[in-house]
């Protein structure tokens, strides 16, 4: 039999509820193989797919190198993860769940600072003041830098965060942050807004597929298949 | 170069003996900085966009390293450890690797690993002269070394600066358009909302507040803006101050009040910065734009002028070079004079040699003042094949 389509999805929490909520009413019943904690999986009735049961930011570096032909994980961690995402995986669907924005967040008591290009001016005077750039505490550290390029801001510093970034400005390690935000609660309650034009990405739960898989005749009817059940959602 | 032959190895390093006994010659003391240079140090003097080209990674010990994406930090480091007051004048070589990230692993054309040979001078008292010594020893090296046809491409930041500083602009619309330099198209943006409506800027800001500020009582205006956060239940978090935002709205208001630029000297910076012509004729046309406009910057186009005849005099013939107002632009570290060295086989997209002036550069990193100091490095994989010395 020939190779199958692999198809890589979330392996815990919500987003893998939700995911395979989404796939049944796709006509497509997710069942893992062998033990109940094993990591390989089918679609009931699919047979030319496999399932691989990885972490969503596990399943961008799968699709980047083409051992998985598609997958569901975050637009945030593909666009973080890929810096030439558009050229290496293909939107199939964006799913409808798992809804999140990547924003700009300073403190609500700089009043003089109401969108992305005043920023740079702070920055600037900050230097002068401070002998040091603009601290921004991320974990998005390449769609930070990427925007804020385009946005031409210079004058900062990432400072890698790992957790619990919008406490960073209160507690002085960072000026301002960009992170992920819901509804906007955890931010306000650490004294912070989200900057006019500061939302840099909204996210939610996408089915990609990658360029980079090899696609025989047989991986790519899987693939139509796959296609014209989502395209029923 | 991504994979070398033992040949093409060899062929580098007979032309590196020979770079190097040039640089030897006239002087330069060689120096071998370390690969792995602290992240920090290029991070502060370049900018986060240093990421998006430099392999930046962290060691066991949580301490954030990076591959040295040139040989001028590194170098300058060396000067600063030795001379931590900066107060003596010195003159480095060098030839070794650098590292730059090039997307999928590089090209030929691109390799993500390359060598740099190069020259530095630090504290020199006689800048002009200076310039015109790192330019005419560039180019011995590089014809020394088999070049035939070497174009030379220069550039003035200083003549810029002199400019702005010449013509009559607020003090704070003079550091937003210099801090705009780099980025053309924002300079441009800058240039234009400044000389039709400077005050845009107030638009969603608190414009009750911004109209009872007064520039003359920085100190009272600092306690009306902690009065509106107060009144407003705004709690102030982190390390900028209320003094700073207070500061930042004070400038703004002063915008608003502001008369635009007059369009004269828009046009005046905008016909500046498209010159471009063979030297002689651009330093005719830069005379004629400034006597127009009453602008007197002398000293800068004293040392314009005396940097081209010592380099008259040492023999670089200059007047086949060209001069771009706008040369410079890309490399936010360069000050002043700066060069470009092409050959017929690269084109102007790659020179085979490159340097300039960054009097900045050495109090970014640690210096305890501004350090007059110039270089150049010259990429000799390329140098080797435009002189015919390697495999295409």
């Amino acid at each position: 039999m020939s190779d199958p389509l692999i198809i890589a999805v979330p392996s815990k929490g919500r987003l893998m509820e939700q995911t395979a909520e989404v796939f049944a009413q796709a006509g497509m019943v997710l069942k893992k193989v062998g033990s109940e904690r094993g990591y390989r999986g089918a679609i009931e009735g699919l047979d030319g797919a496999e399932v691989i049961f990885v972490s969503a930011s596990e399943i961008v570096e799968q699709l980047k190198a083409g051992r998985a032909h598609i997958g569901v994980t975050g637009e945030d961690l593909a666009h973080e993860q890929v810096a030439d995402m558009d050229k290496r995986f293909q939107i199939m669907r964006k799913l409808g769940f798992g809804h999140a924005d990547v924003v700009v967040a300073v403190p609500t008591a700089w009043i003089d600072v109401r969108v992305m290009s005043d920023i740079e001016a702070v920055g600037r005077d900050f230097r002068r003041v401070h002998g040091r750039h603009l601290r921004v505490a991320t974990k998005y550290m390449n769609i930070t830098r990427r925007h804020f390029q385009a946005n031409g801001i210079t004058s900062y510093r990432i400072v890698e965060s790992l957790g619990a970034t919008e406490g960073t400005p209160a507690a002085g390690t960072a000026e301002l942050i960009v992170d992920i935000t819901t509804t906007g609660t955890t931010l306000k309650a650490n004294g912070l807004k989200v900057l006019d034009d500061g939302v840099l990405l909204k996210s939610e739960a996408t089915l990609f597929s990658s360029r980079a898989a090899e696609w025989t005749p047989e991986t790519r009817a899987t693939l139509a298949e796959i296609a014209r059940r989502v395209a029923s959602l | 170069m991504a994979v070398e032959t033992s040949d093409s190895f060899e062929a580098l390093e007979a032309q590196a003996a020979v770079i190097m006994a040039v640089f030897n010659e006239a002087s330069y003391e060689r120096v071998a900085p370390s690969i792995i240079q602290p992240a920090d140090i290029f991070l502060d003097a370049v900018g986060e966009r240093l990421r998006a080209r430099t392999y930046v990674f962290t060691d066991q010990d949580g301490e954030t390293l990076c591959l040295r994406p040139d040989i001028t930090v590194p170098t300058a480091r060396i000067y600063l450890q030795r001379h931590p007051d900066a107060d003596t004048a010195a003159r480095y070589c060098y030839n070794g690797s650098v590292f730059r990230y090039q997307p999928g692993g590089g090209s030929p054309a691109h390799p993500r690993e390359f060598r740099q040979a190069g020259i530095e001078l630090y504290a020199q008292p006689d800048e002009a002269k200076a310039d015109a010594e790192v330019l005419l020893r560039t180019l011995e090296a590089v014809k020394t070394a088999g070049l035939k046809a070497p174009k030379i491409r220069i550039g003035d930041l200083g003549l810029f600066d002199a400019l702005l500083d010449a013509v009559d602009i607020p003090e704070r619309w003079r550091h937003r358009l210099l801090a705009q330099f780099w980025r053309p198209e924002a300079f441009r943006t800058e240039l234009k909302r400044l000389s039709t409506v400077p005050g845009s800027a107030v638009e969603g800001l608190p414009a009750d507040l911004i109209a009872k500020l007064d520039p003359e009582k920085p100190k009272q205006a600092e306690a009306l803006v902690q009065e509106y956060l107060d009144a407003h239940g705004i709690e102030t978090i982190g390390t900028r101050s209320v003094s700073e935002v207070a500061a930042r709205l004070l400038a703004i208001s002063l915008d608003a009040h502001s008369a635009p630029l007059p369009k004269s000297i828009a046009d005046l910076i905008e016909n500046y910065l498209a010159i471009s012509a063979p030297v002689r004729a651009a330093g005719a046309r830069i005379k004629d734009l400034f006597q127009r406009n009453d602008i007197d910057i002398g000293e800068a186009l004293d040392a314009f002028e005396r940097r081209l005849s010592l380099l008259t005099k040492g023999g670089a013939n200059i007047a086949q070079a060209t001069f771009d107002a706008e040369f410079g632009r890309q490399f936010e570290y360069y000050t002043g004079f700066v060069f470009e060295i092409c050959s017929d086989e690269f084109g102007p997209a790659s020179p085979i040699a490159g340097g300039g002036r960054y009097d900045e550069l050495l109090k970014v990193i640690g210096a305890p003042r501004r350090i007059p100091a110039v270089g150049a490095a010259i990429y000799t994989d390329r140098l080797l094949l435009a002189a015919g010395g390697g495999a295409p």
